[in-house]
């Protein structure tokens, strides 16, 4: 009797127990089962029944099923509970979070930003100048003959006969160099100004980085290793570069610098003007002239110099059609930086 | 410059590729800018003979044609379609592959390629093309016939001699030499070590008129005209030029005019010597007079135009007028017309300094006046006469007279300049030996001979580069020559130690601040118009020949240009505009100036806050902009950079570009001031919305010291009270928190508005403002007493003082 007692008990719990889903339905089974007046307890009062001798396999038995029992309710109080928990903690991970608004740094000041890092680290200080400076400064200190062809690769704005918006950063070279004692080691960065008609290729101002080191023993070799360099470190460290003699009235011998097209990694394409290079600066040795008219002797100390265009360069890093883009400002255009 | 690379094959033989030449001029700084292959498009095509024509089984108009390529496979079979192909003809032939530049049964004449093709049910291996499928002339009557001793096989870019490579070389300023073939020959000489040689010409001179007895020249001006020499060429026949000089004038870049002309510009791109001709019955007296025009004359060029002259300029004048403008272009009055019979042949050397300001002031840029200007061979002159007169007899069937006029009193001699070792190889860094420096400067025709101090040399420098003037020249030659490549890279030097002055750490740091709290910086021009510059200032920095009026004036004030910027931004849909840009403002000055006298240069901070105050969000209230939004970002801006005792003072002037301007001072220094734009001024560059505006003046704000130094902070408790007051709205929190300060003492540590507002139950023109003080001291725990005492004191000296009321406490 006891025992299909025992097994219709059992057999009600498995019945019952997968229904069970809330709290209440869980006390309900608690009073009918496990309290006091439940039905397990009426089992063990019906033990009291059973002849001794079977009363050690029957105790076992109830108290089996007890055991097992206590163990499903307090699982499925638990399952019950962290239900509850999670529905109460629940939230709409998808909004958005509160956002800053975003600044950005111009593209050209960026790469500016960048350049004076380099050449900083390298042990550059930084000097600026007028922009509004005169014809000694910017031409004639620089071993710009009145009367020179040279004249013509810088189509000047003029302020008045003998004063200039620059046309390079490098006339504060002479400014340095005439202020302080040597050894000089310097960049210039500035915004300087061309009298040439506006176009997708040129604009009437732009930016440059102008660089200077005069000391006892400077050489080319030093010019060299100083551009190869910071072309690593601005460029990465896998492109080529090839110098070129060139002229430039304030240096003397003269170079440029070319990089591998980094469009077209030197295959020849539209930016490159299919050469496969593209020309990144402008060096050279500081000319004699140069180094007397700042009141040093071209026997005791030599130096070098070198300058770049932060635009054309910008336009070449990121991809740029068209350099006025740059001075419209468009906010969807700034955002992007 | 174009260089033909046939005609440098005249004076050097190269013998090596194109690439590699280019590669090379390059490497010594004749940069190659472009190769242009001129034979290139009429690759595939040759010349071939027609050996047999058919009529077409299934086409009446149609020829089944056997034609000769050349080709060891046999003839071609070729349909053709033309009505004038005959056995036997010399025609040219398309193979398969070839790209046909112009299709004759195209509109538009799009080039293609040829294939195999069935034509009605007969297989064609090519094309016999007509002259306008080649592009060569515009004839398409038929197939082109060629002359009968055109060789079979030969490519047609051979047989029409364009066969040719031309180099765009880019010459800077300073190499007038490389301005013409025996030029480049000499630096292509140098590069392989080999020799190059002049042009072998024989002039032939009719010893029957000796050109003393018909023609004389006087030179009136020395100074700008060092050397002139004449030759006289009779009974010549004007006439189109032979196919080769046509040809090789094309491929460097000149257009052929007729033989008199072309032979003068072939001898001028040879030897760089520009040379003139002039009709010589037309020069009255048959004279020659070198001097300065006469202030005021007129003269017209060639080129039909007629210029004022100011009485500097050199003119070449026969025995009455002016006939030519010295080394920058001739007179229309002794032009060399068809009808010309004798021609008088000018060869000088001209000052460039002469010839730069006179072609300059009348804006002309010849291919003379740009050689002139940059320095030619004042020794070439005779050799480049005679080379010219003999080119001009064999081309026009004339006769040179006997001897040429050559007036040069002082003969210019080359420079000696003096080279040592040691100064090349600390220039360079390198360690060339001194062999190998004699050598390179050989190979450039410098002559050097050894000094007694060892290691140094004298050098000769031949007047053909009048760039090399002294010893760093002279290391530039050799460091061209020896190869940029094979100096070192050296990367070590002696150490120096630099840190970016403090300037540029503040300025950085005022960017990076900017940029972290939301700003977009901007770029903006320097330059406007004078218009819009007039309403930010009287003292304007103008541009004396701008590009155009609208970019006349250097920008008085950033909020200009920024403006500029908010209104392209709001005409292209944006809506909410906060940027700052870090650039400078220019104005004149009778002070000293920033660096230049009399000019002014400030670096300055501008920011402009337009349209919505905050992005749109679900979590936050979108409101407009106000004041306290920029004055705010000012402050906190300020404080970043260590900037703490700040002070704000209300302006009582009013500001004729915005209005609710704030002055800002530091340290009792006005640095700058902020405001909101006035609706005027808005609206004059089109902004309906309202305009925030601040500018900082940099070069103050670096100045100020921020040395940071620890202050002890109290270990007692600090107690917080909030008091609030009704006072009439015309007093301002600032005066009631400068007052609750000074009472209280240096136990109150901070004083915070945190709640203003106005409203009827207040009180007509009342406002209720509340605050919290923090009270705390340094050495003990305050007794509630004290802290009520003190409460009570602040209390009592703002109602007292502002007359108000005490809301609550």
């Amino acid at each position: 009797m006891l025992e299909k007692k025992i097994s219709d008990l059992q057999a009600e719990v498995e019945k019952l127990l997968p229904t069970i889903s809330s709290m209440d339905d869980l006390e309900k089974f608690r009073i009918e089962f496990l309290s006091r007046s439940g039905k397990l307890a009426s089992l063990y009062e019906e033990l009291k029944t059973v002849p001794n001798d079977q009363k050690p396999l029957f105790g076992q038995k109830i108290n089996g099923v007890k055991k097992t029992l206590e163990a499903q309710f307090e699982m499925i109080r638990s399952a019950i509970n962290a239900t509850a928990t999670k529905q109460k903690n629940e939230i709409d991970i998808s909004l958005p979070g509160r956002m800053r608004p975003k600044g950005t740094h111009h593209p050209i000041t960026q790469t500016m930003e960048e350049m004076k890092e380099i050449f900083v680290s390298m042990g550059f200080g930084i000097e600026y100048g007028p922009e509004i400076e005169d014809d000694y400064h910017n031409f004639e200190a620089l071993n710009f003959a009145p009367n020179h062809p040279a004249r013509d690769m810088q189509d000047t704005f003029f302020i008045k006969d003998d004063v200039v918006l620059r046309t390079h950063t490098t006339p504060v070279q002479i400014r340095v160099m005439k202020s302080r004692p040597l050894p000089v080691r310097v960049i210039m960065p500035g915004r300087v100004y061309r009298n040439e008609a506006v176009s997708a290729r040129a604009n009437y101002f732009f930016h440059q980085v102008d660089g200077l080191y005069v000391d006892k023993h400077v050489s080319f070799a030093d010019l060299k290793g100083t551009l190869v360099t910071f072309a690593k470190n601005f460029y990465g460290s896998d492109i080529k570069y090839r110098f070129r003699p060139s002229y430039f009235p304030f240096t003397e011998p003269s170079l440029e610098m070319d990089i591998t097209c980094f469009l077209c990694k030197g295959k020849g394409c539209r930016i490159c003007k299919q050469s496969g290079w593209l020309e990144v600066l402008g060096a050279g040795m500081v000319h004699p002239n140069v180094l007397r008219n700042c009141g040093h002797d071209p026997e005791k100390v030599s130096g070098y110099a070198f300058g770049m265009g932060a635009d054309r360069i910008s336009i070449l890093r990121y991809g740029i059609d068209d350099i006025r883009i740059f001075f419209d400002n468009d906010i969807r255009f700034l955002n992007q930086f | 410059m174009r260089i033909s690379y046939n005609w440098l094959q005249r004076y050097i033989n190269v013998n090596d590729s194109v690439e590699n030449l280019a590669q090379k001029l390059t490497s010594v700084g004749l940069e190659v800018e472009s190769v242009d292959y001129l034979g290139k498009k009429f690759e595939g095509f040759v010349v071939a003979e027609v050996i047999d024509v058919q009529k077409h089984p299934n086409a009446d108009r149609l020829r089944m044609c056997k034609v000769n390529v050349g080709s060891k496979d046999g003839p071609l079979q070729i349909v053709c379609g033309a009505p004038n192909v005959e056995i036997g003809q010399k025609v040219i032939v398309g193979l398969i592959g070839a790209i046909v530049p112009h299709n004759q049964h195209d509109p538009t004449g799009k080039p293609f390629t040829l294939i195999k093709a069935t034509i009605r049910g007969v297989d064609s291996f090519g094309m016999i093309c007509s002259a306008k499928e080649l592009g060569i002339s515009e004839d398409s009557s038929g197939i082109k016939v060629l002359d009968p001793n055109a060789k079979v096989g030969t490519a047609l870019a051979d047989y029409l001699g364009v066969n040719d490579v031309a180099f765009e070389l880019g010459i800077t300023p300073n190499r007038p030499d490389c301005l013409c073939h025996i030029g480049v020959a000499r630096d292509v000489a140098a590069i392989y070590k080999k020799k190059y040689s002049f042009p072998q010409y024989k002039l032939t001179e009719n010893k029957k008129t000796s050109i003393t007895k018909i023609a004389t020249v006087k030179i009136e001006n020395v100074i700008d005209c060092p050397r002139y020499t004449a030759r006289v060429i009779q009974n010549v026949t004007v006439k189109e030029s032979p196919d080769w000089l046509k040809q090789l004038l094309m491929t460097a870049g000149l257009r052929p005019i007729n033989n008199i002309v072309d032979a003068t510009n072939f001898v001028m791109l040879e030897y760089g010597q520009p040379l003139h001709a002039f009709d010589y019955e037309n020069l009255a007296k048959h004279t020659i007079v070198v001097k300065n025009a006469s202030a005021g004359e007129q003269f017209t060029t060639l080129d039909g135009k007629t210029h004022q002259l100011k009485g500097t300029e050199l003119m070449i004048c026969d025995g009455k007028k002016p006939v030519a403008i010295a080394g920058v272009m001739g007179g229309l009055n002794s032009e060399i017309s068809e009808n010309t019979k004798t021609v008088l042949l000018e060869a000088a050397y001209f000052s460039p300094t002469s010839v730069r300001k006179t072609a300059k002031r009348l804006g002309i840029n010849s291919d003379a006046s740009y050689r002139f200007e940059r320095g030619i061979d004042p020794n070439i002159t005779a050799e480049a006469s005679a080379r010219a007169a003999s080119l001009i007899a064999e081309i026009t069937g004339g006769e040179v007279v006997q001897g040429i006029i050559d007036l040069y009193p002082k003969k210019i001699v080359p420079k000696k300049i003096t080279l040592k070792r040691s100064r090349v190889n600390s220039i360079l860094g390198s360690d060339i030996s001194s062999k190998e420096i004699k050598n390179i400067l050989s190979s450039l025709e410098i002559k050097s001979a050894p000094r007694k101090e060892k290691n140094s040399f004298v050098c000769v420098v031949p007047t053909s580069r009048p760039d090399i003037e002294q010893e760093i020249d002279l290391i530039e030659e050799v460091a061209r020559i020896y190869g940029y490549d094979n100096i070192e890279n050296k990367t070590s030097s002696e150490v120096m130690f630099s840190k970016p002055d403090k300037d540029e750490v503040r300025i950085n740091s005022i960017r990076q601040w900017c940029v972290a709290n939301g700003l977009n910086e901007v770029l903006t021009n320097s330059l406007i118009d004078r218009s819009t510059a007039k309403m930010f200032s009287e003292n304007l920095v103008t541009v004396k020949n701008p590009l155009s009026v609208d970019l006349e004036i250097l920008r008085p004030s950033l909020l200009a240009t920024m403006l500029q910027t908010i209104a392209y931004n709001y005409n292209h849909g944006a809506t909410r505009l906060h940027v700052f840009e870090i650039g400078r403002e220019f104005s004149i000055s009778t002070e000293k100036g920033t660096y230049l006298k009399g000019y002014i240069e400030k670096n300055v901070l501008g920011i402009c806050l337009s349209g919505d105050a905050n992005q749109l969000s679900w979590s936050e209230k979108q409101r407009n902009l106000d004041l306290f939004d920029i004055k705010g970002l000012i402050l906190s801006l300020l404080k970043s950079i260590g900037l703490d005792n700040s002070d704000f003072i209300y302006y009582n002037a009013p500001s004729s570009l915005t209005e609710m301007t704030i002055g800002v001072e530091i340290n009792n220094t006005y640095v700058g001031f902020i405001g909101r734009c006035k609706p005027e001024l808005a609206k004059s560059f089109k902004i309906e919305k309202e305009v925030f505006y601040a500018e900082l003046n940099l070069d103050q704000i670096v100045k100020f010291d921020t040395v940071k130094k620890f202050k002890e902070f109290s270990k007692y408790p600090t107690v917080i009270r909030d008091v609030a007051f009704v006072v009439s709205k015309t007093i301002s929190v600032g005066e009631i928190e400068k007052v609750i300060r000074s009472v209280g003492g240096e136990e109150i540590t901070s004083v915070t508005l945190f709640d203003l507002f106005e409203g009827k139950s207040l009180g007509e023109g009342n406002k209720s403002v509340a605050y919290s003080i923090s009270i705390n001291s340094a050495e003990k725990t305050l007794t509630d007493g004290k802290i009520e005492s003190i409460i009570k004191s602040i209390v009592n000296a703002v109602v007292t003082k502002f007359n108000a009321n005490l809301r609550s406490i």
